[in-house]
C-alpha cells in the first residue's frame, strides 16, 4: 500500500522529469554522447598524423603528465597553473565590477534599468577579434594611455602596455564582464529591502549593513556569475593571444593545437578529460562549499 | 529604494559605473574612426568603407543568418532551459546525496566546460555518422542551431535557478493551492517571478550564439556562412578592413537606436496610460 | 486585428529577403576556399560555362580546414584550396583523392617548375593556384640598418628595443628560419638541428620586445599601424598595401640566408560530391585569362604562364615575380612525413609551452 508521502514524492518525480526531462534529454543527446565518443579516442594510440589508431593504450595521459619524444618537462602543470591563474583573476575582476554596476542600475529608475544592462551587454554582440585588437591599439606604444605609463616608468619607451599582463586582465574583464553581470543582475532585483530596513534599524551601517543584508542575497547570483566567468576563462586562449602576444601557451589553446595545428588527436581528447575532471571536481567542491555556507537551501545546481 | 541607499553611497555607485561605461564604448568608438577610414590612396576621411559594405551582398546573407541562428536558438533554448531550471528547483529533492542526485548537474556544467573545440569536432563526427546512415541532419542551418542550443541550455537553466533559489517554496505549495494545476501555476506565479531570469538567459543565448567562431565553423555546412566565420576568415585574409570595422558599428549603432527609440516610446505609452487612469 | 497585419507583414518581408532555395537540379560546386581569394566575375564566368552553382565557404587557417575534413567534411566540399606544405599530409592521410590529368587540359599552361613540385610531384594530387614568399617587413624610421638574413628577428643587437613579432601556425616557418640564422639552411632536417632552432626561438620570446606569435596578415596590420616594427610577411599582402598606398613607408626584403617559396592549391577532397565538376573548376582557373584575372585581383604571383602575358601593374615588379637571384635563396618548405611530423609538432608544443 502505498503511502500518501510515497504518493507525493511519486508525483514529485514525474513533474520533476517532465521540466527537466527535454533539456537533459537534449544535452545527453546532443553533447554527451558525442563528445563521449570523441574523448572514448583519449585511450588509442596515435599514428605519425595525430589520428586515432590501436592498439589502445595510455600514452595520451602519460603525455598529459609531461611525457613526450623529448623526455619529461613540467610545461603542461605551469600551463594549468597558468590557466587556473587566468580564470581566478577574470573572476575576481568582473565580480568587483559587476557589483557596483548592479548596484549603480539598481538605483535608477526601473524604465531605464533595461537600458542600462543592454548597454553593458551589448559590445559583447560585436566580434571579439575586432573588439580585442581595438583593445591592442588603445594600450599599444602609440596610445595616448601608454605615454601616461612611459612617464611614469612603468613600460620601456617603444614598447606598450599590450601585450603584457595588464592587457590581458583588461581583456578578459571586458569580454567577461556580461557573463557576472546578467546573473548578479537578475538576483539582485528581488532584493528583499526590507532587510536593510531592519539592520540599519539595529544601528548597522555601511559596510557591515551591505555585507550582512545584502550580500547574502545575491549569492545564487553570484555563484552562477562565477561559474559562467572562471569555467571558460580558464579554457580562454582568444584574449591572451591577441593581448598577451602568445607567449604563454593556455591549455584551451593546448588543446587545440593538438586537434588543428600540430595535430594529435588522442593527446588532445586525453587533455580535455583531464580538463573535465578537473573542472567537474572544481564545481563539486563548489557546490559542497557553498552548500555550508548558504545552509539548507540550494544556492546553485 | 531611493530611501534606502544614501545618496553618498549612489554617489560613489555612480563614480564608479559611469567611467566603466565609458570603457566599455572606447573600443567601439575606435572602431567606428577606423570606419571612416580613407579610400584607398587618398586622403580624408570618408564613408568609402561603408560604400564597400553595402555592395557586398555575401555580408548580408551571414547577418542575415547570424540572426536567425542566434533568435531562434535562444528562444528554444531559453524555452527548454527555463523549464530546467524550474524543475531542478522545485521538484529535485534537496540535499540529496549519491550519483543520481548530481548526475543533472553534471550533465547541465557540461556544455559549459566543453572546449568549444572538442565541442565543434564531436557535433561534426556525430552529424556526419547520422546523416550518412539516416540522411537526416545534413550539414547546414539545422545542425548549427542544434549545437548553439546545447551550449545555451545550460546557461538559462542557472540564471533561472539562481533566481528561484531563496524564494520561499510555501509560495509555489500556496500558488498550487490557489490554481490546482502545474501549468498554471507556473504560468502565473513562476513566469512572472523569473521574467528578468528568462530575458537574461535570452539575452545570454543571443550573446553567446552571435559570436560564436568554432562551434558554428565545425558545425556548418556549405554556404551556411555567419556573420562570425566571415568575420574570422576576412580577418586572416585581409587583417580587420575599414569594412569590418564598418560592420561592427552599423550593428552597435543599429541595436543602440533601436534601444533608445523603444525607450521613449514605451516610457511615452507608460506615461499617457497613467495619465488616463 | 493590427497586429494580425504587422505579422503578415513581417512573415512577406522575411520571404521576400530570404535567400533563395537553389533548385534541385542545379548541379553545385562546394567550394571550401580562403576568404577574398577568388572574386564574384571568375565565379560567375564559371558558373556561365558550366551551368551549375557555386557555393563558397571560407575558412581561416590550413590546420582548421584539415581538421574539418578529418571530422567530416571531407564529404561535403568539392574544391579545397591547402597550402602546399600541408599536401603531403592531406595525401598520406587520404583526406584528397589523384586528379585526373586527362580532364585538366589546361595543364600546359603552367610554369614547369610548378608541374613537377618538390611537396607533390608530377602535381598527383594538387593543381598549383597562386604562388608566392615569405620574407622581412621591417620599418625603416625605426630600424635602419635590418641586414640582409634573419638577424633583424634573431639577434637581440640589430633590433634591440622595438617590439617585434614572429609567426604563429605549425612552427614550420618559424623553425626553419631559425636554422637558416644558425647556418643549417633553410630546410633543415636533423632532430639536434631542430633542438637548436627550438632553443633560439625560445630565447628570442624572452626579450621584452617580443611582442607575441602573430601570423604574417595580422602582422602586416600591426606593422600598418605602428605597433611593431619588424615582422615576416607574405609579399601579395605587401603588394596590395602598397598598391592602396597603406604601408608605402614600409620595405620588404627576402632573407639571403634562405626562405620560403610557397604555392596555395587546389584539390579535391577524398568524397567530394562532385568531382567532376571540381575537375572542370581546376580546368577553368588554369585558363589564361582566368589565371590573370585572379592574380591582377589578389595581388600574387600566377603559376600560369600563359596568362603572364595579361598581368597588371605591381605584378611584373621584382616584390611578385622574384629574380633569378632571388630565386636561389627561395625553397620550399620540405615535407614532414610520418615519424619525423610526429617530432617535429612535439618539439614546436615544447616550444609554445
Amino acid at each position: 500500500m502505498r503511502t500518501a508521502a510515497q504518493g507525493e514524492a511519486r508525483s514529485r518525480a514525474i513533474r520533476l522529469w517532465i521540466t527537466s526531462g527535454p533539456g537533459l534529454f537534449w544535452i545527453v543527446l546532443f553533447l554527451l554522447i558525442p563528445s563521449a565518443v570523441l574523448l572514448g579516442i583519449g585511450f588509442f594510440s596515435a599514428d605519425d598524423y595525430g589520428n586515432p589508431v590501436l592498439p589502445l593504450s595510455t600514452t595520451p595521459f602519460q603525455q598529459v603528465a609531461g611525457y613526450s619524444l623529448l623526455g619529461w618537462d613540467d610545461g603542461n602543470i605551469i600551463i594549468f597553473l597558468r590557466s587556473v591563474q587566468q580564470a581566478g583573476i577574470a573572476t575576481v575582476v568582473t565580480a568587483l565590477l559587476s557589483y557596483p554596476l548592479v548596484f549603480f542600475i539598481m538605483t535608477r529608475p526601473a524604465s531605464v534599468r533595461p537600458l542600462l544592462l543592454l548597454f553593458i551587454i551589448l559590445p559583447s554582440w560585436t566580434n571579439q577579434v575586432v573588439r580585442t585588437y581595438a583593445w591592442l591599439e588603445l594600450l599599444g606604444p602609440n596610445a595616448p594611455v601608454t605615454w601616461v605609463a612611459h612617464w611614469l616608468g612603468i613600460v620601456p619607451p617603444d614598447l606598450g602596455i599590450a601585450p603584457g599582463s595588464f592587457a590581458v586582465t583588461t581583456g578578459l574583464a571586458y569580454n567577461y564582464l556580461p557573463y557576472m553581470i546578467v546573473p548578479l543582475y537578475a538576483s539582485a532585483e528581488k532584493l528583499d529591502w526590507t532587510l536593510v530596513e531592519a539592520g540599519r534599524d539595529l544601528y548597522a551601517s555601511g559596510l557591515r549593513l551591505f555585507w550582512h543584508t545584502v550580500f547574502p542575497q545575491t549569492v545564487p547570483g553570484l555563484l552562477s556569475g562565477v561559474i559562467f566567468v572562471a569555467i571558460p576563462a580558464f579554457g580562454d586562449y582568444v584574449v591572451p593571444q591577441l593581448l598577451g602576444g602568445d607567449r604563454a601557451l593556455m591549455i584551451g589553446s593546448l588543446i587545440a593545437n593538438q586537434f588543428t595545428e600540430t595535430p594529435d588527436w588522442p593527446y588532445g581528447a586525453a587533455l580535455t578529460i583531464i580538463m573535465l575532471v578537473f573542472t567537474g571536481a572544481g564545481l563539486v567542491a563548489f557546490r559542497v562549499l557553498t552548500r555550508k555556507i548558504g545552509g539548507e537551501g540550494e544556492a546553485t545546481i | 529604494m531611493s530611501t534606502v541607499v544614501p545618496p553618498r553611497v549612489r554617489g560613489m555607485l555612480a563614480g564608479i559605473s559611469w567611467p566603466v561605461y565609458v570603457l566599455l564604448y572606447t573600443p567601439l568608438a575606435l572602431v567606428a574612426y577606423y570606419s571612416f577610414a580613407p579610400a584607398p590612396n587618398m586622403a580624408g576621411h570618408s564613408l568609402h568603407a561603408y560604400n564597400v559594405l553595402f555592395h557586398d551582398g555575401v555580408v548580408f546573407v551571414a547577418l542575415q543568418r547570424s540572426l536567425i541562428l542566434a533568435i531562434g536558438s535562444a528562444t528554444v533554448s531559453t524555452a527548454l532551459g527555463t523549464l530546467l531550471g524550474y524543475g531542478l528547483c522545485r521538484f529535485r529533492v534537496a540535499n540529496a546525496r549519491g550519483f543520481m542526485a548530481n548526475m543533472p548537474s553534471l550533465i547541465i556544467y557540461t556544455p559549459i566546460i566543453m572546449p568549444s573545440l572538442v565541442f565543434g569536432i564531436s557535433e561534426l563526427i556525430f552529424f556526419n555518422f547520422v546523416h550518412r546512415t539516416t540522411g537526416m541532419l545534413g550539414a547546414g542551418l539545422g545542425t548549427m542551431v542544434i549545437a548553439h542550443i546545447t551550449f545555451q541550455v545550460p546557461y538559462v537553466a542557472l540564471t533561472v535557478f539562481a533566481r528561484l533559489a531563496g524564494l520561499d517554496p510555501n509560495l509555489f505549495e500556496a500558488s498550487y493551492d490557489l490554481y490546482a494545476d502545474g501549468i498554471k501555476s507556473f504560468l502565473y506565479l513562476v513566469v512572472p517571478v523569473v521574467q528578468p531570469a528568462i530575458i537574461g538567459g535570452f539575452m545570454l543565448g543571443i550573446t553567446l550564439s552571435i559570436d560564436d567562431f568554432t562551434i558554428s565553423f565545425f558545425t556548418s555546412g556549405p554556404g551556411s556562412v555567419t556573420l562570425p566565420i566571415y568575420i574570422y576568415s576576412a580577418i586572416a585574409r585581409k587583417g580587420i578592413s575599414p569594412e569590418i570595422n564598418a560592420l561592427g558599428t552599423l550593428m552597435i549603432t543599429t541595436i543602440v537606436v533601436l534601444a533608445i527609440v523603444h525607450f521613449f516610446i514605451t516610457r511615452h505609452r507608460d506615461d499617457a496610460s497613467r495619465q488616463e487612469a | 486585428m493590427r497586429s494580425i497585419r504587422y505579422v503578415a507583414a513581417a512573415l512577406f518581408a522575411m520571404g521576400v529577403a530570404a535567400p533563395r532555395i537553389a533548385q534541385a537540379d542545379t548541379p553545385t560546386l562546394n567550394l571550401f576556399i580562403w576568404s577574398s581569394y577568388i572574386t564574384e566575375s571568375i565565379i560567375d564566368g564559371f558558373e556561365l560555362q558550366c551551368g551549375c552553382k557555386v557555393v563558397e565557404t571560407d575558412y581561416d587557417s590550413n590546420a582548421e580546414m584539415a581538421a574539418k575534413l578529418k571530422a567530416g567534411g571531407d564529404s561535403q566540399y568539392d574544391v579545397v584550396v591547402p597550402s602546399s606544405y600541408y599536401v603531403p599530409e592531406l595525401t598520406d592521410e587520404g583526406l584528397i583523392q589523384p586528379i585526373d590529368h586527362s580532364q585538366i587540359t589546361n595543364f600546359g599552361n603552367l610554369f614547369p617548375k610548378f608541374q613537377n613540385p618538390d611537396y607533390d610531384p608530377g602535381d598527383k594530387y594538387s593543381i598549383p593556384y597562386q604562388w608566392g614568399t615569405t620574407g622581412i617587413v621591417y620599418d625603416p624610421k625605426k630600424i635602419p640598418n635590418p641586414g640582409t638574413g634573419w638577424d633583424v628577428l634573431y639577434d637581440p643587437k640589430v633590433n634591440p628595443n622595438f617590439p617585434f613579432v614572429l609567426p604563429k601556425g605549425e612552427g614550420r616557418d618559424q623553425i626553419a628560419s631559425a636554422c637558416a640564422y644558425l647556418g643549417y639552411g633553410f630546410n633543415c632536417s636533423q632532430e639536434s638541428q631542430w633542438l637548436a632552432a627550438a632553443k633560439l626561438i625560445v630565447e628570442t620570446k624572452k626579450r621584452p620586445n617580443f611582442a607575441g606569435f602573430v601570423d604574417e596578415t595580422p602582422a602586416r596590420d600591426q606593422m600598418k599601424s605602428g605597433l611593431i616594427a619588424v615582422s615576416t610577411a607574405y609579399n601579395g599582402d605587401i603588394a596590395t598595401c602598397y598598391a592602396d598606398g597603406s604601408c608605402t613607408n614600409l620595405k620588404y626584403y627576402l632573407p639571403s640566408q634562405g626562405t620560403e617559396i610557397w604555392v596555395d592549391t587546389m584539390a579535391i577532397p577524398a568524397h567530394a560530391p562532385n568531382p567532376q565538376l571540381a575537375l572542370e573548376f581546376i580546368n577553368f582557373i588554369l585558363s589564361a585569362h582566368t589565371g590573370a584575372d585572379l592574380s591582377n585581383f589578389n595581388e600574387y604571383a600566377s603559376p600560369n604562364q600563359a596568362s603572364q602575358q595579361y598581368l597588371t601593374g605591381i605584378l611584373a615588379t621584382q616584390l611578385i615575380v622574384p629574380s633569378a637571384d632571388d630565386m636561389k635563396r627561395l625553397q620550399f618548405l620540405a615535407p614532414l612525413r610520418g615519424a619525423q611530423y610526429k617530432l617535429f609538432n612535439q618539439i614546436w608544443t615544447s616550444v609554445l609551452q
